[in-house]
């Protein structure tokens, strides 16, 4: 987290470079950020610029000799450069909440001191912008949830969660695109096919999309 | 050649330790002598007296020599065993030691089924194209030698 | 064609990994060890980027169904074509029929390593998912159908580029391009975003003092044993992006090296990342081995990249020399 009031770079060793936007996670800071990784992607030092929330990654074709100029060249575009508002497709998930498929509400309860119908509502209301994908293939990072449900990651993450897996961390939430480890709070499950290696592009969302919740089932 | 004896080889053997060679193997109708010379002295390396009536195959020496300018190693850089010790048998196309040229490692391969005799240079001395490596005995004649 | 007779857990097809993909969600995959998987290629005349199988676990058993060139690159594992020892790092041709065997990792090895590599003429041929050939576990693609190997699997060989060079060897780039710190593997690492947030007691440790390996090490993530790092304060992060190489610090102190299956992003502090060129060196050290971390700044850590590139061309460049000597 960038709490300057200036962005800040970053090395993770030769392969790329991290750059954090500065102040609290909102969506038009993200609407920059997809600005850049758009304008970042003609520069030759860069293979692929991928958002993260608020921030972005840049991965080098080749690490560049020096790295002033490629700092220069960002903070630089960053000063002037225009939110992109993509303006995407909304994806409705109906979600089984509670139950076998949502085996730590009950932490999300004893956390938040809500009701289970409570935090259903309030998981429920938002429309969720999609901020980046990354995690594992398919998987969205989605922002916009009500902070009054924020539970913590988990001390002991889980080690397999099923693909459609619907949890909490922190005061994000998201959705498992494929069976693996998880620390978060899983609440709910919903049925979706978030990547398919054989279409192009293969992922069935990006930034831009947005996800509603739809309320199926409460099991309590 | 009749049948040699102890004295007769004994005087082979003081004759060879006058010379520079340093194997030396006489072959008659059912017997083999093979006397080695490291000029410190001469050691009867082989006596084979047979009956005579079907001859066997004579055994052959050969040398193997380095196929390149390198490096040449008894074991491989990975590994502490020696790949072809004095006495030990070894097959055909099997690695004797190994040459480093650079970062390339080449196989120096036995020319025949055979068992090593002695190894001519030590692990990690720098070899000229041709530099004699081994020698070895084979259980019969065979092909060119490398 | 091989038929896979026997295997361990976790043997994979791999390439040198999946680029281009990250915006996806879709981390790099491809061989911990790339330089042995590179070097095996080479030998055989394959591009470098051909697929292998890289197999962490033992025995390993493999039948050819045919007339097929092959080099076992990596930890050296004592294979046998039917009866017959091999060297390791050379390339051999086998006859349709024999069997390959690979054993352990020999105890007390010149060289400690865990993964051998085996490398065909024609490289394994799978079909490519998002431009590789790797084992994508998680989403379960690339590879043989996005899994690790089973008894009975059988996998093609392509097309061979150019004559096998039986017999040919290299010395492994450990003995080549030697890093230790009193006398423990090391590998070189540039200080990340959150270096600065951690007490310099801790990372003046985390420099000093041997890691071990945890046995909850894998090809998501090396789980290390040490001191436990403490940070100056709470660190609150926000989900970004990161690379096989990253070293997080989860609350309890005991950093995680995220390796090729990691995630391609996280939110856990980075002290620093293991740098590209010495990736395959933490890619072989065995579960229960230590390691020592060696600070290294920007024009070092893109020297040493530099030297395993300069490594790579003079193997292809001795060996298209033997080619041609061959004739």
């Amino acid at each position: 987290m960038n709490t300057a009031a200036a962005p800040s770079t970053s090395l993770l060793g030769t392969s790329a470079m991290l750059f954090e936007a500065p102040g609290e996670t909102t969506l038009p800071t993200q609407q920059r950020i997809w600005a850049l990784a758009r304008e970042a992607e003609t520069w030759p030092e860069v293979h692929e610029a991928v958002p993260g929330m608020n921030n972005l990654m840049l991965s080098f074709t080749r690490p560049p000799r020096t790295l002033d100029l490629l700092n220069a060249r960002l903070h630089a575009a960053w000063s002037t450069i225009e939110p992109l508002a993509l303006q995407g497709r909304v994806v409705e998930l109906p979600v089984v909440y509670g139950g076998e498929g949502g085996p730590h509400i009950n932490d999300v309860v004893a956390h938040t001191g809500l009701r289970i119908d409570e935090i259903v509502e309030r998981h429920s209301a938002p429309l969720y912008p999609v901020y980046a994908l990354g995690s594992h293939p398919g998987y969205c990072y989605l922002g916009g949830m009500d902070t009054r449900i924020a539970t913590p990651r988990r001390k002991v993450p889980v080690l397999r969660i099923p693909g459609g897996a619907v949890s909490i961390g922190g005061t994000q939430t998201g959705v498992s695109a494929s069976d693996g480890p998880s620390g978060w709070n899983t609440i709910g499950c919903t049925t979706m096919a978030f990547f398919d290696p054989a279409r192009d592009p293969p992922a069935l969302l990006q930034p831009g999309d947005s996800i509603r919740f739809r309320v199926e089932k409460v099991i309590r | 050649m009749s049948s040699l004896h102890a004295a007769q080889i004994e005087q082979i053997a003081a004759w060879l330790a006058a010379t520079d060679i340093g194997l030396l193997e006489l072959r008659g109708p059912g017997q083999m002598l093979l006397l080695r010379h490291d000029g410190a002295g001469v050691e009867v390396v082989d006596v084979v007296q047979t009956d005579g009536a079907a001859a066997p195959a004579a055994p052959v020496l050969h040398t193997v020599n380095a196929p390149s300018v390198g490096v040449f190693l008894h074991r491989h850089p990975l590994r502490e065993d020696t790949l072809a010790a004095p006495g030990s048998a070894v097959r055909a196309g099997q690695a004797l030691g190994l040459l480093q040229v650079g970062l390339l490692l080449l196989p120096v391969l036995a020319p025949a089924d055979a068992t090593v005799l002695e190894l001519l240079v030590a692990h990690g001395t720098v070899v000229g194209y041709g530099t004699q490596l081994f020698a070895l005995q084979g259980a019969a004649p065979h092909g060119p030698r490398t | 064609m091989i038929e896979i007779l026997s295997t361990g857990a976790l043997a994979t097809v791999q390439d040198l990994g999946r680029a281009g993909a990250l915006r996806w969600g879709v981390g790099t995959a491809g061989a911990m060890d790339p330089l042995a998987l590179a070097a095996g290629n080479i030998l055989l005349g394959n591009d470098e980027g051909a697929a292998g199988v890289e197999v962490p676990v033992f025995p390993f058993r493999v039948r050819f169904g045919a007339d097929t060139a092959l080099a076992i690159t990596g930890a050296d594992v004592d294979a046998r074509l039917d009866e017959q020892p091999l060297l390791p790092w050379v390339a051999v041709q086998a006859r349709a029929g024999q069997v390959l065997h690979l054993s352990l990792p020999r105890r007390g090895a010149v060289w400690p390593a865990s993964r051998a590599y085996l490398c065909l003429a024609g490289g394994v041929d799978v079909p490519a998912v998002l431009g590789s050939r790797s084992t994508q576990l998680r989403g379960a693609f690339g590879g043989l159908d996005g899994r690790a190997l089973r008894q009975g699997d059988t996998l093609r060989a392509g097309a061979a580029d150019r004559q096998p060079l039986a017999g040919l060897g290299l010395v492994p780039p450990a003995l080549a391009m030697p890093l230790q710190v009193d006398g423990l593997p090391a590998v070189r690492v540039l200080p990340a975003a959150e270096y600065t947030h951690y007490t310099e007691a801790s990372r003046a440790a985390f420099w000093a003092e041997p890691w071990k390996i945890t046995a909850q090490s894998d090809r998501y993530g090396y789980r290390l044993d040490g001191r436990p790092l403490e940070a100056l304060a709470a660190i609150e992060m926000r989900s970004h992006g990161i690379v096989p190489g990253v070293i997080q610090v989860p609350p309890g102190g005991q950093p995680i090296v995220q390796m090729r299956d990691a995630q391609p992003s996280g939110g856990y502090p980075k002290l620093g990342t293991v740098i590209e060129a010495d990736l395959w060196r933490l890619g072989q050290a065995p579960v229960g081995s230590r390691v020592r971390f060696v600070e290294c700044d920007w024009d070092s850590a893109l020297a040493a990249l530099a030297e395993t590139r300069r490594w790579l061309d003079e193997v292809h460049r001795l060996v298209g020399l033997q080619r041609l000597q061959r004739g």
